[in-house]
């Protein structure tokens, strides 16, 4: 991995990301909210919802990339006003998609993280405008991309400024077709191996079944994730997209039970094997 | 043009001619002040066969007068009401007005071009009231108003502190990737530096905020958005691309309340007064004034000054301070204030603001 330069492990030391007071990259942080922002009332009813469950960071569609397109395409700015009515509401901080490089510098001002798509890893305008920004960017991994494609990815984020980029693995192409992609949670461990970034998971994309997505999750962080970005809506079956594939607010719930005893278990492992080891 | 697009341009208009009927009839309450009588048979006349000569093939004659006399019917009504009017500094949906809603909810808001047209209409009668601003939280003193109420002879009867919240405003049809400038009074521009620079916005003064947008909304400049209050927005049918973007911490506007006749019995509850006064070029002697309303523990709520025009070198003060003229502790002071100062002008006395009534 020659060229991995300013995202390299060996660059400096791990990087924590702070996101309108969060920070991730410390701890397990969770990014939860619907796929996207449909109308006020879904979004706010599913923001307090998944605030009260313990997410620590909304996310929600307002410019989306469809595969067709003929569907929904998202409310862009008005989507933003809405994500910002639901972050005034309960204090968490905004995650939005961003698709178009003219539009990065309004996103920036609504959101506090901006995520850059699995469809835009390589779109390389793009990348450069996110990394001007003064905002935390989110890159997820391209879903047919390798590890060092991915990294060269982040590296023209950092490269323009911008020191405060996540990985989000979230699945890639592969010959099953059970699964929407697979999850290579391989990359995770893989990743803390090879750069300084903070690396989630994205368990709702990477199955595409929400009986998956509790058990990824719990995988995800096992193997040393920094978090996960799940897709939370108050009516799963109605959603606008990627509809039956978000969780429900209450096996979200159930899930972020889980998710805390489990972290509490690996802590106290952690400082059993400092004290003994 | 299609059916959506041509039914936008005639709700569009539909929306200005109810917005400048709002203007004449503003303009008819005004005139009421100069008329003995309400009806005025001649002038009406002269009205209506001027509309009578405009040749508008698709106006027949007989619709245009019909239209004309249900609209002066209208606004004989509203002069016979004989509402009070109450002045502000700019366009409809200025700061301005959102003070004067606030201070007189049911009086009918007139718009004036500058400050010294409010000082004017209130002292000479046009206007019942008039709303000007005097300081910002942030800024400090709005100096023309400051030098303005040192002149005056009308008084001052209340105050309201209105939050600054700049919006972005376009046309609603327009695509926010193409906007270039950026239109609005130099203060708000100043107040929205970050922002203007952060999306690469070519800033434009403008006379006034409410200006701004209402310039926007008709003449609709190419790749042109205006920075204004919220009702410059629902006032000028332009859409709010982003609300809050002042850079600054939350900030608010101090406007007073002006009258040609001070309080004589202001209302319960906390009241303020406000107060003008120069001292002689002698050290201590500012030291000495002060000194009075410490001693009788009189918290002052604002001390500015600002250069005399007359004298170059000494100086104005305005003092504003908690009470009211006759209270036990605040009469020995104001007396004692006269001897003390070279000149010393009382402003008046009026209830504090203390938010309550604020709108949403």
């Amino acid at each position: 991995m020659k060229n991995i330069k300013l995202a390299a492990r060996e660059s400096r030391p791990p990087t924590v990301v702070n996101a309108g007071g969060v920070e991730i990259g410390s701890g397990f942080s969770v990014i939860a909210g619907p796929c996207a922002v449909e109308t006020e009332e879904q979004t706010v009813t599913t923001a307090r919802a998944v605030q009260a469950a313990g997410a620590d960071v909304l996310r929600g569609g307002a410019f989306k990339p469809r595969t067709s397109p003929y569907a929904f395409q998202g409310l862009g700015i008005e989507g933003l006003k809405i994500l910002a009515v639901a972050g005034a509401e309960t204090g968490l901080p905004i995650i939005t998609e961003v698709l178009d490089p003219r539009d990065v510098s309004w996103i920036a001002e609504y959101a506090d993280i901006l995520h850059n798509g699995t469809r835009n890893m390589q779109n390389f305008a793009l990348l450069k405008e996110v990394g001007r920004a003064d905002k935390p960017v989110m890159l997820k991994r391209g879903m047919y991309s390798t590890l060092e494609e991915w990294l060269n990815c982040a590296e023209y984020i950092l490269g323009e400024g911008n020191p405060d980029v996540i990985l989000c693995e979230r699945g890639i192409r592969s010959f099953e077709q059970y699964t929407r992609n697979t999850l290579d949670l391989a990359a995770v461990p893989a990743l803390r191996e090879l750069t300084h970034l903070p690396v989630i998971v994205d368990p709702t994309h990477a199955t595409g079944r929400p009986s998956l997505v509790g058990p990824m999750s719990m995988g995800a962080l096992a193997v040393g994730a920094a978090g996960i970005m799940v897709e939370v809506h108050c009516n799963p079956a109605e959603a606008l997209c990627d509809a039956r594939q978000a969780l429900t607010m209450d096996a979200f719930a159930s899930l972020m039970g889980r998710l805390r005893g489990l972290e509490t278990y690996l802590a106290a492992q952690a400082s059993e094997s400092e004290v003994t080891g | 043009m299609k059916l959506d697009d041509i039914r936008r341009k005639v709700d569009k208009i539909d929306r200005e001619l109810l917005v400048l009927l709002h203007e004449r009839m503003g303009l008819a309450l005004r005139a009421r002040r100069f008329k003995d009588e309400v009806v005025d048979a001649e002038r009406e006349e002269a009205v209506l066969e001027r509309a009578g000569r405009l040749n508008l093939s698709l106006v027949e004659q007989s619709f245009g007068q019909q239209l004309l006399r249900t609209i002066i019917e209208e606004s004989k009504r509203l002069q016979g009401e004989a509402r009070e009017l109450v002045a502000f500094q700019g366009e409809h949906g200025a700061y301005g007005e959102l003070a004067a809603r606030r201070l007189a909810p049911d009086a009918a808001h007139a718009p004036c071009l500058e400050y010294a047209d409010v000082f004017d209409g209130v002292e000479q009668g046009y206007f019942d009231r008039g709303v000007v601003p005097v300081e910002h939280s942030l800024e400090g003193s709005v100096t023309q108003v400051n030098d303005l109420l040192i002149k005056t002879t009308a008084s001052v009867v209340g105050e309201v502190n209105v939050p600054v919240s700049h919006c972005l405003m376009a046309v609603e049809a327009s695509d926010y990737r193409e906007l270039r400038v950026v239109y609005s009074h130099p203060e708000a521009l100043a107040q929205c530096a970050g922002f203007i620079e952060r999306l690469k916005l070519e800033p434009r003064p403008f006379y006034d905020t409410a200006g701004a947008a209402k310039m926007l909304a008709r003449e609709n400049p190419r790749g042109a958005a205006a920075i204004a209050s919220p009702l410059a927005a629902e006032l000028y049918d332009l859409a709010i691309l982003k609300e809050g973007i002042d850079d600054g911490p939350p900030s608010s506007t101090r406007f007073l309340l002006l009258a040609q006749e001070p309080l004589t019995a202001p209302p319960g509850g906390k009241s303020k007064c406000s107060t003008i006064f120069a001292t002689a070029h002698e050290a201590g002697s500012l030291f000495e004034v002060l000194r009075l309303f410490a001693e009788s523990q009189i918290n002052l709520t604002r001390i500015a000054s600002t250069p005399r025009r007359d004298d170059p070198g000494n100086y104005t003060f305005f003092l504003d301070f908690e009470g009211r003229p006759e209270d036990e502790k605040v009469a020995p002071v104001m007396d004692e204030l006269k001897k003390r100062t070279i000149e010393m002008k009382f402003l008046g006395s009026y209830p504090v603001d203390n938010g309550e009534g604020a709108e949403k």
